[in-house]
């Protein structure tokens, strides 16, 4: 899979671009602010729908111009397709895929796949539970497009179970209606979490030792806040059960503190290093490495169960690493990949590829 | 601005949905240059349907007299109910043709978070008219929303225990559609609903 060709109309610093990136790997160098992390953004936009930066959508508008557009040759095996984004100032957001508007979000999903690794990113490990939460479902919306319905109808049925337990009302009809639709959707996200920390475990490890060049062992497991014993095997209808009970079980508490206090918002993956817990016996360094490494298991998931690797997006990684880990790292990138690095220092990225000069939103080779 | 009763009216059309300012004046001074009594027709219109027009006291639907059209007609099966959450619903089912019974009306779906429960929902009136009809089926007919949802599980659990059948649309494969071009959210959901043949 592989992005063939760009084209930005006011988005960010760019006002008007146009792009035909390599299909290995790219190097984008220039100094900071020179719009390098906005190109991107903007691929991953193409692939998600949203900044990867978590900016709303009014900030990827260049200023004073009227809409961002961002359009795109994507072509995935033997299949050329044309993604067409217009970002307005005023109005709905507008989508086509080779010249159709889409229903709905989820049908751009998987047109373009990638896995984007940011500076902040390093801190994977130490930072809260949701962030690694996020982690597993936007793997697993990769792997799986209709996974993102079941989350949007989980956070929205959680969101209406929380606000009935707010309002003081005891009514247990009411809320077993919610525990219901909570269930539902919820046992089919915390599945589908626990299938890709399956997937993601002997890819984790051997990701880790060829960065680390170690013999370490490591491990990813789904932790989850309600019991349930087959969170391995399971089908989604009996995470749905297990999660059903659960939510009949702390109904007193939910009462009392007004809250739902157990189910997939709860839950996170916990990851070993050397049977001990990352979070809180790895170095820096380990943690670092592990946040790595877990992007690279993504990648290596996604391209073995879709049959065509996500492009990979590599945002001043580099300089954040020693380098050992660093050319460890360039050692362990995937092959036959389209690869987008960005750096301030060329010669600090210690891969082999096409290098672009980015300043004052232009691109020459 | 304009003269005092024109810019009163431009403010009160621009109120309307899907009327903007510019479309307020247009509209305000087509009714100022036509004959009057064209203009006074609409205003008239305006006052008699506000007049005329109200609820349903059985179904909640919009009714000109007591009980609206579907009610009084005594040809429509009184076994079968569709539930429905605004009156705009009915008319998309009744274009179907295929549906004979009446109707209920319940102002929303279940929204927590907008304060809508089951009280700010005409629930009271469905069970009794539940309790003092022949009302054998309920067909919920709510959105396919997660409020939509909840609404029609909350109307299964309150009813059936009444002894009244509750159903729910089926959610599937548009017709004439190819199995093809299904998006794979909408063929799974078919899926899930599937029915024995």
């Amino acid at each position: 899979m592989r992005v063939d060709w760009l084209v930005l109309g006011d988005f960010r610093s760019y006002h008007s671009l146009d792009w035909k990136p390599e299909p290995g790997v790219n190097i984008l160098v220039g100094p900071n602010g020179a719009g390098k992390t906005n190109l991107l953004e903007a691929v991953s936009y193409l692939a998600t729908l949203r900044s990867f930066r978590r900016a709303p959508d009014e900030a990827l508008i260049a200023d004073d111009t009227d809409a961002a557009i961002i359009r795109a040759g994507i072509s995935s095996d033997d299949r050329e397709r044309l993604i067409e984004i217009e970002i307005p100032v005023k109005g709905a957001r507008r989508t086509q895929v080779d010249k159709q508007r889409l229903r709905r979000t989820s049908d751009l999903l998987g047109v373009l796949r990638v896995v984007a690794f940011l500076p902040e990113d390093l801190d994977l490990i130490k930072r809260g539970p949701a962030y690694r939460r996020d982690l597993l479902d936007e793997i697993a919306i990769q792997l799986w497009p209709a996974a993102y319905v079941d989350q949007a109808e989980f956070d929205r049925a959680l969101r209406q179970r929380n606000a009935f337990l707010k309002s003081g009302h005891r009514d247990g009809t009411t809320l077993d209606v919610w525990d219901a639709r909570v269930a539902q959707a919820g046992g089919k996200v915390a599945l589908r979490r626990a299938r890709v920390v399956e997937g993601m475990e002997p890819l984790l490890g051997d990701a880790y030792r060829e960065i680390s060049s170690s013999d370490a062992t490591t491990g990813i497991s789904y932790q989850s806040s309600w019991p349930s014993e087959r969170f391995v095997g399971g089908s989604a209808a009996e995470f749905t059960d297990g999660m059903l009970s659960a939510l009949r079980e702390t109904r007193g508490t939910d009462y009392e503190r007004r809250v739902t206090t157990t189910g997939p918002q709860r839950d996170e993956p916990v990851l070993e290093l050397d049977g001990h817990d990352a979070r809180v016996h790895g170095s820096q360094g380990e943690q670092r490495t592990m946040a790595l490494a877990i992007k690279l298991a993504a990648h290596r998931l996604i391209a073995e169960a879709t049959d065509s690797p996500p492009v990979l997006l590599l945002d001043d990684v580099f300089s954040e690493l020693d380098p050992k880990r660093s050319s460890a790292l360039a050692g362990a990138l995937p092959g036959d990949t389209q690869t987008l690095v960005t750096s301030a220092r060329p010669d600090e990225v210690p891969v082999v590829g096409v290098v672009w000069s980015v300043d004052g939103g232009l691109l020459r080779e | 601005m304009f003269e005092g009763p024109v810019q009163r009216l431009i403010d009160e059309l621009a109120r309307l949905p899907g009327v903007g300012r510019k479309t307020a004046q247009r509209l305000a001074f087509h009714l100022l240059t036509v004959e009057e009594a064209d203009a006074r027709r609409l205003s008239v219109a305006i006052a008699d349907m506000r007049e005329q027009v109200g609820q349903c006291r059985r179904c909640f639907n919009v009714a000109a007299g007591e009980e609206c059209a579907i009610c009084r007609d005594v040809k429509r099966d009184a076994d079968v109910v569709c539930v429905v959450e605004r009156p705009q619903d009915i008319v998309v089912v009744e274009r179907t043709q295929e549906f004979r019974g009446l109707y209920h009306v319940l102002g929303g779906s279940l929204s927590p978070i907008n304060g809508v429960g089951p009280d700010q929902l005409r629930m009271a009136e469905l069970k009794n008219r539940v309790e003092g009809e022949s009302i054998q089926e309920l067909i919920v007919a709510t959105n396919p929303t997660v409020e939509g949802d909840a609404t029609a599980m909350y109307i299964a659990r309150e009813f059936k225990p009444l002894g009244v059948r509750v159903s729910r649309l089926a959610s599937g494969l548009p017709v004439g559609g190819d199995l093809d071009y299904a998006d794979e959210i909408t063929l799974g959901r078919a899926l899930a609903g599937r029915m024995e043949l």
